[in-house]
Parts: C-alpha cells; sequence; structure tokens
C-alpha cells in the first residue's frame, strides 16, 4: 500500500489516504483526527475553526471490539460509540458489513458488551481518545441545558456561586455514577421548579447569539463596503489622471505656450485636487470607525488600580499641580529636545514638577529643635562610631 | 503617589480597619530621623566628640613618648568645622572641574559634613574624606564615573586614597545615602508661585540664581541639620523676593500645617553670618597644628600606628593558633572528623540511615 518514492516524480497522483497509511506504518500509534460530516450521528465537539464539521478519533490500532477487525486490513474502519459507551465498527461504505448494521439494522438490540439495549441511531462519533471525557462532555451538555440560570438571577455573588457549586455536585455524582436516582429526581425537581426561568433563559441566549451573529454579518458587510469604496476610487483616480494626461496632450497640440510650463501648471492643479480627495476620504473613514468602535464598547465601569498603598502621607493637599506648563527656563533644554533623547526611558518633566514641589512644601511647619533633647551618638574610647 | 490621600488626620488605612495617621515623607526619612539637631545639641555633640578624641589621642601620644603630650595644641571644635568647611569649597570646586550635577555637590557635601558629625577631623583628614564622599555621592547619586577616570583628573591621588576611606564613610553616614536637597525645594517654590491666585508678574531666571546662591551658601553652614530643606528654600526665595516668597508660605499655612514665618529671618542670618568660604589663613594655622595632634594610629608609619598593628596581629596569630590546636587535637584522636561516626549502632536496623546528615 505504501507510495513508491519517487512516484511524485513520474508525475503520478499520490492518493492522499495512501499517503496517510504510509506515512502512519511507519509511527501507527500516532493518533490520528480525520473529519466528517455531522448529519447523522449526534456526540462530538465541533472544530476550533468554527466550521461545521466535527472532529472524529481516528487511530491506526482501532479495533472493533466485537468482531475483532482491525484498521490495519481494513483502512475504511470506522468505530462509533454507542450511548453505553462502548466501540463498534460502523463501516458506512465498501465491501464489509458493520457490526452495527448487522445487529441493529432490525431495531432495538442489546449492546453485546454490556447487554443495554441500544438502537441504530444512538451511536456517535469518537472525538476524544479517551471515552470518558467523551461521555464527561455529553453529561455536561445535558445538564447545561436545563441549569442556565446566570449571575443576574441572583441576589448576590454568594448565592450564584453557591448555585454553581450544587450544579457541579450534581455533574460529579452523575459522572461517577454516585446516587444517580436520588441525582435524576433532583433534576427533575429542580427542572420542574423552574420551567419559566429555565425557557427564558434560553430565548435569552437565543437572542444573543442571533445578536453576534448579525453583528458579524454587519461588520462584514461593511469590510466589504470599504473595499468597493476604495476600488471604486482608485478606479476614478486612473481615469482622472488618464483624463489629465489627454488634456494636456490637447493643449500641447493646440496652444502655442511654453510647453514645460503647461506641464508644471497642470500637475501642479492635479497634486492640489488629489490631496483634497486623499484629505476627505481619510476624514470620513477615521470617523466611521471612530463611530462603530464607540457603538461596539460596552461601559464597563472599571476601579482605579492603585499600586501602592501605605502608610506614608505625601503632602498632597498642600499643592496642586498647574494646569498646562509651568514658565520654567530650569527645564527648557529636556522639553524642546526634539529628539527625545533627554526624555528617553520615560521622563516625564510633569513628574519631575511635582517632586520638586512636593520638597518645596515638604516638612515646612516641623519645627526646629532647641536646646539640647536630642539623642546623643554613642562613641568608643578612639572616637569611632559604634554601629547600632 | 496614591492620589487619593487626604490630611493625614482624616484618611482611613485601606487594608486595616484602625485609622492609622498617616507618616508624612519627609518625617520618615533618614534625613529627619537621624540628622537633625538643635543649634546647642550640635555644639555639645562636637565638644564631647573633641573631647573624646583630644582625651583618646593624649594617650597614644604619651604611650609613644611618655611627657611628649604636653606641648601639643589640639584643634577645638571650631577649628574642625573651619577645616571641614574649608573642604566643603573644594568639593564645589571638583564638581565645576567635572561638570558635575548640582544634586551630587549637594549630596556630598551633605556627606562629608554629616561624616564629621560622628568623627574627628584629628582621625580623619578631611581632605581624603571629601574625595571619598565626592566619589560616594557620584554613585549613590546615579552617575557613576570610573575611579581611573576620577583619580586621574585630581592631581596627587591614588585610587586606594579613594577606595580605603570608601567603607568608613558609608558606615559613618549609617548607609543613609538619601539625602533631601533645599535646591530642589528651591525649584519646586519657584514653580509653585505661579499657581498663586494673582500669579505674580513673570520672575526673571536671575532671581532664581541669584536665590539658589543663598541655597549654596547655606550648604557651608549647619542649616540642614536644624532645618528642613523646604524651609532653607523659602528662606534663600525669601532673600531675593521677600513679598511673594511671604505670599506663597501664606498661601500653604493651613489648620494642619502651620508656618512660622520667622524661621525664614533665622535662617537668613544665619546664611549671612556662616555661608562663606573660610578665611584661608585661619584654617592654613588650624592645619599646621593639625600635623602634630593628628591620632598617632592613624598615621601610618608611627610608633602608635606600628603598635596597634602588632596588636592586631598578635590577635589574629592567636586565634589561628587556636584553630590549629583544636584541629591537632581531633588529629590526635583519630578520625579528623570526629570519632562519632565509630560508636556501634543501637539495634540491628538503623532506622536514621537517611543520606542528609
Amino acid at each position: 500500500m505504501a507510495a513508491r518514492p519517487g512516484a511524485w516524480l513520474q508525475g503520478k497522483a499520490i492518493r492522499r489516504t495512501q499517503a496517510l497509511s504510509s506515512s502512519a506504518n511507519t509511527r501507527s500509534s500516532t493518533p490520528q483526527v480525520v473529519s466528517t460530516s455531522s448529519t447523522i450521528f449526534g456526540g462530538g465537539v465541533r472544530e476550533a475553526d468554527g466550521s461545521e464539521r466535527i472532529a472524529e478519533y481516528f487511530s491506526m490500532d482501532d479495533k472493533c471490539p466485537v468482531c475483532e477487525s482491525e484498521r490495519y486490513l481494513n483502512p475504511k474502519l470506522r468505530l462509533l460509540v454507542s450511548s453505553c459507551y462502548h466501540k463498534m465498527h460502523a463501516t458506512l461504505y465498501g465491501p464489509t458489513i458493520s457490526c452495527i448494521d448487522t445487529k441493529f439494522t432490525l431495531g432495538p438490540a442489546p449492546c453485546p458488551i454490556c447487554g443495554k439495549i441500544l438502537r441504530k441511531l444512538a451511536f456517535m462519533h469518537q472525538t476524544f481518545e479517551d471515552l470518558t471525557v467523551e461521555r464527561e462532555i455529553a453529561i455536561r451538555r445535558r445538564i447545561s441545558k436545563d441549569f442556565n440560570k446566570r449571575r443576574d438571577d441572583f441576589p448576590d455573588l454568594k448565592s450564584y456561586n453557591d448555585y454553581l457549586e450544587w450544579v457541579e455536585e450534581i455533574t460529579f455524582n452523575l459522572l461517577n455514577d454516585i446516587d444517580v436516582p436520588q441525582t435524576e429526581a433532583r433534576i427533575a425537581e429542580y427542572k420542574k421548579e423552574n420551567s419559566n426561568l429555565i425557557e427564558l433563559n434560553h430565548q435569552r441566549e437565543h437572542a444573543y447569539l442571533r445578536a453576534l451573529r448579525e453583528q458579524e454579518e454587519y461588520e462584514r458587510k461593511e469590510k466589504e463596503q470599504r473595499a468597493f469604496e476604495l476600488r471604486k476610487a482608485e478606479e476614478e483616480e486612473r481615469e482622472e489622471q488618464e483624463q489629465n494626461k489627454r488634456s494636456i496632450i490637447a493643449k500641447l497640440e493646440t496652444s502655442d505656450k511654453d510647453p514645460t510650463k503647461i506641464i508644471a501648471k497642470a500637475k501642479k492643479a492635479n497634486a492640489l485636487k488629489l490631496a483634497n480627495a486623499r484629505a476627505a476620504s481619510a476624514l470620513r473613514s477615521n470617523a466611521d470607525v471612530l463611530r462603530s468602535r464607540a457603538a461596539q464598547s460596552f461601559d464597563v465601569p472599571d476601579v482605579p488600580h492603585v499600586p501602592l498603598q501605605d502608610d506614608y502621607y505625601a503632602y498632597d493637599d498642600m499643592f496642586k499641580l498647574k494646569e498646562g506648563p509651568y514658565n520654567d527656563f530650569f527645564s527648557d533644554a529636556v522639553r524642546k529636545d526634539r529628539e527625545g533623547i533627554m526624555r528617553g526611558g520615560g521622563y516625564m518633566i510633569e513628574e519631575a514638577w511635582e517632586r520638586a514641589i512636593r520638597f518645596a512644601v515638604a516638612g515646612l511647619d516641623i519645627p526646629p529643635l532647641r536646646g539640647l533633647d536630642d539623642p546623643q551618638h554613642k562613641l568608643d574610647i578612639s572616637g569611632d562610631v559604634i554601629m547600632a | 503617589m496614591a492620589s487619593s490621600t487626604n490630611a493625614p488626620t482624616t484618611t482611613k488605612n485601606v487594608s486595616g480597619n484602625t485609622a492609622k495617621p498617616k507618616i508624612p515623607l519627609y518625617e520618615a526619612a533618614t534625613q529627619f530621623r537621624n540628622w537633625r539637631f538643635s543649634v546647642d545639641g550640635l555644639a555639645k555633640l562636637r565638644a564631647s566628640m573633641n573631647q573624646v578624641a583630644v582625651d583618646a589621642i593624649r594617650k597614644k601620644i604619651e604611650a609613644d613618648q611618655p611627657g611628649s603630650s604636653e606641648t601639643v595644641s589640639f584643634l577645638t571644635p571650631n577649628e574642625e568645622v573651619l577645616l571641614v568647611k574649608l573642604y566643603l569649597t573644594k568639593i564645589t570646586q571638583l564638581c565645576t572641574m567635572f561638570r558635575f550635577p548640582e544634586e551630587i555637590e549637594a549630596t556630598a557635601t551633605s556627606y562629608l559634613k554629616r561624616f564629621y558629625l560622628r568623627n574627628t577631623v584629628m582621625d580623619w583628614h578631611p581632605k581624603n574624606v571629601m574625595l571619598t564622599a565626592l566619589f560616594l555621592a557620584t554613585k549613590t547619586c546615579n552617575f557613576p564615573i570610573s575611579l581611573e577616570t576620577y583619580t586621574k583628573h585630581i592631581p596627587r591621588t591614588q585610587p586606594s586614597d579613594v577606595l580605603d576611606l570608601e567603607f568608613l564613610v558609608a558606615q559613618s553616614l549609617s548607609f543613609e545615602f538619601t539625602v533631601w536637597h533645599a535646591h530642589r525645594a528651591l525649584w519646586g517654590i519657584w514653580l509653585d508661585v505661579q499657581s498663586l491666585p494673582d500669579a505674580p508678574v513673570q520672575l526673571q531666571p536671575d532671581l532664581y540664581n541669584a536665590a539658589l546662591g543663598h541655597v549654596r551658601a547655606s550648604r557651608l553652614t549647619d542649616a540642614e541639620f536644624i532645618y528642613t530643606p523646604s524651609q532653607i528654600a523659602l528662606a534663600a526665595f525669601s532673600m531675593e523676593v521677600p513679598e511673594i516668597a511671604t505670599r506663597w508660605a501664606e498661601s500653604k499655612n493651613s489648620e494642619e500645617h502651620k508656618i512660622n514665618l520667622t524661621l525664614s529671618e533665622e535662617i537668613k542670618s544665619l546664611i549671612l553670618a556662616d555661608g562663606k568660604p573660610p578665611n584661608v589663613d585661619a584654617v592654613r594655622e588650624a592645619d599646621r597644628r593639625l600635623k602634630l595632634c593628628k591620632n598617632p594610629e592613624k598615621v601610618p608609619g608611627s610608633k602608635a600606628f606600628l603598635a596597634k598593628k602588632a596588636e592586631e596581629e598578635r590577635e589574629a596569630a592567636e586565634k589561628r593558633n587556636k584553630k590549629a590546636a583544636q584541629v591537632q587535637q581531633a588529629l590526635n584522636d583519630g578520625d579528623p572528623f570526629g570519632n562519632d561516626v565509630d560508636k556501634p549502632r543501637n539495634g540491628l536496623v538503623d532506622y536514621d540511615d537517611d543520606d542528609d546528615d
């Protein structure tokens, strides 16, 4: 089955599946993910790129636990997972008859492994190598469908967190098969009590998704519109230049003035026109962008961050920095430095001013010491300082 | 700085439940805590230090050559201050030569003055201490230059002259290198008078430079030990434009901050009296006498110096011998690492058999 080395040199098409199996022969245990459509079977997780396809788990070691057929012999082998989380093989095409077809075509039948009654349509894709992950996702999906309360539905954060913890407890019980009947009873009770709210939150969710989609659609259209306008403007510009050229040539033909002068004049007029048009368009697009951004942004009040909290008083009530610059010849060189070399590293003259003024008011009111009430410094016999 | 701070009495501690009064920044500084004196306190400190040094040196000289201390005339505290003041002016000259910023000059000046509040001129001559203080100031003011460049430009100076004293100076300053300077406060006043409600007509740079001259003169005095930098700056400012200075000070006066305007007069008279370079002849006379009354232990080559060296040597040798004897004793007993290892085990299984010990 392996592609002959050099086949691509002879211009032969190498089929993707062949390349896949040949590379997989060398490292047969490498798990791979192939994508299939999700039209028939449930389960699985959407791919991250936002497409509708579902990633399906796929490995060279796959083996149907019921009929023992392996991928090595049957590369088209496809395993599906039952609702009791047992794998079974379902070749949807090709000559082999699949286990699922043989067992479940005639209606519900017991699982050959655990004996639970299964239906053909209840088989799902496998996305993850570990089937417990698959199961957890299914359970969480089911729980989140009903337990969809939001933070707004609670009076305070504490009760919301309690609710989240309670939901997590139920999920945990279901996942680990602890007190399943009681848990199911709790779920049913909750559903009955909160059916109105659940329905409301569903609608809210739908509305939110719809708004999101509309927003995306609007942005896409706007982008298209902008691109179209840009193209149109370029087209017009080109045409105009063509026109100018033609008019210059016509003038040169008809008039008897100095040709260089005519050309210079025409060029000057042209440049002016171009500059005006550009400025107008730039202005408009900037304004548009700003407007759309303002429409999008949510007004989230943010608590101001105080990086340093200490017990120091910095004389803030004793001075107030002047609005606008000070008349200060002392810092002229720094402020007039056009290259900004002197302000390298983020030097801000306002901070230097603030520090200076803080120094000017610091300790203005401290009376000097009088008399002999100051601490004596200890000295040893040789007159040297004794360090504390 | 947190912009939400208010007057110290009203602000609450954010983290705790107790409303602790806040410490004003200047009062938290080492300059306020450890380098603030009264006029009398300064005089007493200098006198007592001088007395201690004189007694110690007299004893040393007697030990060197009995009866020889009778003729020595020791320096008085005032003469010491005079000598230090001369070297303060030398710092200014060096800073001009090296084109150091004002900050370094002011810092080095403070270091030299502070050093001689904990040491005496008779122990350490200010010439080398001055060089070390300036070099230390270049480092603490974030304006470092290499030691080679520094000593190359100062005649008859070796790198060792600067480095030998560096730790001593740092130690004498208690490693409190941050100094609050009056010239920065002066700049602040110069800026802040522009915020006065009826802002005065534009002040000329000459006025600022003249006021800065008074601040520089104040560095030759004890002002920085007695008054706060802002008070000195205000006094210097009011020596040039008294009415604007008074108006500014009054605008800062409030219930919480009572500003005593008479302090400015005190500082003014102090600057006018002391803020000039010393009389060179008087200093030369003091320096001549200092050669005779220096602490001999700190003059390399003298008998007392050698005696102290020998004493230190002897102590070090004693220590070494003691250690050697201990090692020898251990060797004689058997294992140099002790005999504990050979002790018989208590049981069949050694429960303490981990590799850590």
